[in-house]
């Protein structure tokens, strides 16, 4: 216990330093729109009181990030990033590497590196959250047997119509296996090899005439609206914000759903570094974590925050219990596939080739 | 004043101040000269500045391979020595591999703050363009070669590793033994390389710098770049088909009229790109306006069996049915359709402003002297407007050859074209060279349809109003 208020007095020293080294520009933050930084808003910013914290903007990737470091004109702090490019990005130095002492540790003293679902990548990365690639439908769209499994996604026979899926292939392809019958851990070795590959395109031939592609996030929702597909893949918390506050009638098949982590970073040469890293502090916290599945169905990425969700039910903003949910919890997690992002960075631009070939065929 | 004073000795004509008129001439004309160009300097600047300059810039990353080279220059040196690429190299060629990763890891800039962490990153970047799985072993082994053995007494503490490295290596990560991650090293061997470029029409360099084709399952550019060209094509012939003769009317209604009509064409032109975007979405998709309409609206003619002579009994569908459905948004069909529409002012404007131009009465004049109405309208009023078309045709495939947000919106599977790979690359894998030298490729083939028009129908005829 004396452990844990070292550390918190270290660490809110440290906070307190660095705030007042912090100059009143305001801090910018980057992330993807929508419900998301509504939701961030909401559960980091407005809960912030040392400073002023801009919310932009941007569609991914780490082209306009590259391009900001490498002219010297850096103009972003914070970017809200996918996990290849959290690897890639910290490679390439365009993320600053952080003193990893300077984060709040859990409520019961565990420090945040080691108070994470998954091993922390690298010393650039301040968690974030959980999402996933998963299947859903209109409550009403199949009369008799209702989807349940991933198999039922690639059944065009069993439950017709035409699926959504995105443009590239992340989790598509992991999917696909699964589907196949390959079991979950075997998935990215089976990948890994020529024969792999070529079983998850098999199988993908198999709903191929049946697909509507897209690639912006809210799309899925409205090809499912208004008819086009029977059934699609989205991000849970869109459907999610859907159902959650519009009340819609979809059901998410939680099974062969593909999780990734999202993470912030500190951008190298950030305007405002000392401000911005004081901010990641707070946005890093087992309690701002957990404030923001308040907001939106995305599962926290520290493990602490999950045990204040639980005891705050019903811990939505409208009143409803969140955990059901979430795409973290044991019972969804069953057929959940972990993304490995390190085997997307190594083969992430062949596949992607090849999914952009098959696409085109 | 006589004569004589204005001419010298040489027979020279002199101004007023005894000076010879030509110098004087090329004075001033000199000085017209300096002025007319500083008075240009600005824009020529600007040019430089906003366009050549970073064009430029971008331009040179698709044969630069200079990073990779200032990383791994002993690895590259000893690949040259490499005689038989059938077989796994010799230890020197592993030590090489792993002297490069130690210098380059300690590497500092001029200000004393590591550098070497970063460029070995972006090398393992770079190494997985050319075969998956680089960037992982490369990290993977700068972290076993670089650490160093903490208890050592010594000043400069020793690396752990020691030689010799292949066992060593081919133990850590199999991969060390597989040729071709050593084979794909051929490729990024030189400072300066056409590997991009071959990348982008789906060709490669093999072990020994050799152009081969790529796997086949990994062809993609072809195909896009065939799309490319057939959608730019397409949109404009169907530019030209509608924008002929609604530039027509709008050149010879009267102007009342006519300019009523032109608002309409203006109209779409100023609003936003994604509005109409997003409107023909709702119109074309599948469950959308056209196609609700045409199912309440197409009768039912028959559906059922009938009795067809020759093929006996036969079912037949006339109906208009729920399968039927049209899919008319994203896909190739969707991307035509939005692109046209998008970019027919650019057709219409310039053709308008040249039949603005062409006199009514020379078609009097043709039908006075015994054409017909058509006659007349091919022979003397269509070779007029040909400036105008051409400059429309330059104008509309010029913009739908580098057409992004519309295919990106609306070309779903089979829609896609180059502009949306150049962005995939720049923005999602990071593969800056190969977006270069598609931008490249793009830009040479504007250029040469530039000059190809040139050659055939002059740029001089070129009329943008």
């Amino acid at each position: 216990m004396k452990n844990v208020i070292t550390k918190t007095l270290v660490a809110s020293a440290i906070s307190a330093a660095m705030l007042a080294g912090a100059a009143q520009a305001s801090v910018t933050v980057v992330s993807w729109g929508g419900g998301y930084t509504a939701s961030q808003q909401k559960a980091y910013v407005d809960t912030y009181s040392s400073g002023e914290i801009n919310m932009i903007s941007y569609n991914g990737g780490l082209g306009e990030v590259r391009a900001q470091v490498e002219s010297g004109n850096v103009v972003w702090d914070i970017v809200d990033v996918l996990p290849s490019q959290a690897r890639t990005g910290c490679d390439e130095g365009l993320f600053e590497e952080l003193d990893r002492s300077i984060f709040l540790p859990a409520p019961d003293g565990t420090p945040m590196d080691e108070d994470l679902m998954v091993d922390v990548p690298n010393d650039c990365v301040v968690p974030q959250i959980w999402w996933s690639y998963v299947p859903f439908h209109k409550a009403d769209t199949f009369s008799g047997e209702q989807p349940s499994t991933i198999q039922d996604f690639f059944d065009v026979e069993k439950f017709p119509g035409k699926r959504g899926v995105h443009t590239w292939a992340n989790a598509i392809v992991e999917m696909a296996l699964y589907a196949d019958g390959v079991a979950i851990p075997d998935i990215y070795d089976v990948l890994s090899t020529q024969d792999g590959q070529d079983r998850a395109f098999a199988k993908l031939d198999t709903i191929k005439d049946h697909v509507v592609f897209w690639s912006a996030g809210a799309k899925p929702l409205d090809l499912v609206n208004s008819g086009e597909v029977s059934m699609s893949l989205a991000y849970n918390g869109r459907i999610g914000g859907a159902v959650l506050n519009d009340g819609a009638d979809y059901v998410t098949v939680w099974d062969g759903q593909v999780l990734e982590e999202e993470w912030l970073v500190l951008m190298t040469g950030a305007p405002n570094r000392a401000a911005a890293l004081h901010f990641l502090v707070h946005a890093s916290s087992s309690q701002a974590q957990a404030d923001q599945a308040k907001w939106i169905n995305y599962g926290p990425m520290r493990p602490s925050a999950l045990p204040i969700m639980e005891a705050g039910e019903p811990w939505f903003n409208t009143g409803v219990n969140i955990m059901e949910h979430m795409p973290n919890t044991d019972e969804h997690m069953k057929g959940g596939i972990l993304a490995n992002p390190d085997w997307w960075a190594d083969n992430g631009q062949a596949v992607n080739d090849r999914y952009a070939a098959w696409m085109a065929q | 004043m006589s004569d004589t004073s204005l001419i010298d000795s040489k027979g020279q004509l002199l101004t007023n101040d005894g000076v010879p008129l030509k110098e004087s001439l090329r004075k001033s004309l000199r000085r017209t000269k300096i002025r007319s160009f500083l008075l240009l300097l600005t824009p020529l600047l600007f040019l430089l500045i906003m366009f050549v300059g970073p064009i430029g810039s971008l331009l040179s990353r698709s044969i630069d391979d200079i990073n990779i080279n200032t990383v791994l220059p002993q690895t590259f040196a000893q690949y040259e020595l490499w005689e038989d690429k059938s077989i796994l190299p010799s230890e020197e060629m592993f030590a090489a591999v792993i002297n490069d990763i130690r210098i380059t890891h300690k590497l500092e800039n001029s200000e004393g703050k590591n550098i070497g962490k970063n460029l070995l990153g972006k090398a393992g970047t770079r190494m997985t363009y050319e075969y998956s799985g680089w960037r992982s072993l490369l990290l993977k082994t700068v972290k076993s070669a670089t650490s160093v053995n903490t208890r050592s007494k010594e000043e400069i503490k020793p690396y752990k590793w020691e030689a010799p490295y292949k066992e060593q290596m081919i133990k850590r990560d199999k991969r060390w033994g597989k040729l071709e991650f050593w084979q794909s090293l051929g490729a990024m061997k030189d400072p300066y390389t056409m590997g991009y470029y071959l990348n982008a029409v789906d060709l490669r360099y093999d072990a020994n710098k050799n152009v081969i084709q790529k796997a086949d399952h990994l062809k993609i550019y072809k195909t896009i770049w065939m799309r490319t060209l057939k959608v730019s094509l397409m949109v404009t012939i169907f530019c030209l088909i509608l924008a002929y003769p609604v530039s027509y009317l709008l050149a010879t209604l009267p102007m009342r009229i006519s300019n009523l009509l032109m608002i309409c064409v203006l109209m779409p032109f100023w609003t936003s790109l994604l509005v109409r975007i997003v409107a023909w979405m709702i119109m074309l998709q599948q469950n959308g306006v056209v196609n609700d309409t045409m199912l309440t609206v197409l009768p039912c003619i028959y559906e059922g069996p009938i009795n067809l002579p020759f093929f006996g009994e036969t079912n037949i569908d006339l109906c208009f049915s729920e399968e039927d459905r049209i899919p008319m948004m994203y896909n190739f069909t969707g991307t035509i359709i939005v692109m046209t529409q998008v970019l027919l002012p650019f057709m219409i404007l310039p053709i308008y402003s040249v039949m603005r131009g062409i006199p009514p009465s020379y078609m009097k004049a043709a039908k006075n002297l015994g054409a017909t109405p058509t006659r007349a309208f091919i022979r003397v009023y269509m070779p007029q407007s040909v400036p105008g078309v051409g400059a429309g045709c330059i104008l509309v495939f010029i913009v739908a050859i580098g057409y992004y947000i519309t295919p990106e919106l609306v070309g779903g599977k089979d829609g896609l074209m180059i502009g949306n790979f150049v962005a995939r690359e720049m923005q999602q894998t990071l593969n800056w060279g190969l977006a270069a030298a598609m931008g490249a490729i793009l830009l040479a083939a504007v250029l040469i349809l530039y000059w190809a028009y040139d050659r055939l129908i002059g740029i001089d005829n070129l009329k943008m109003g």
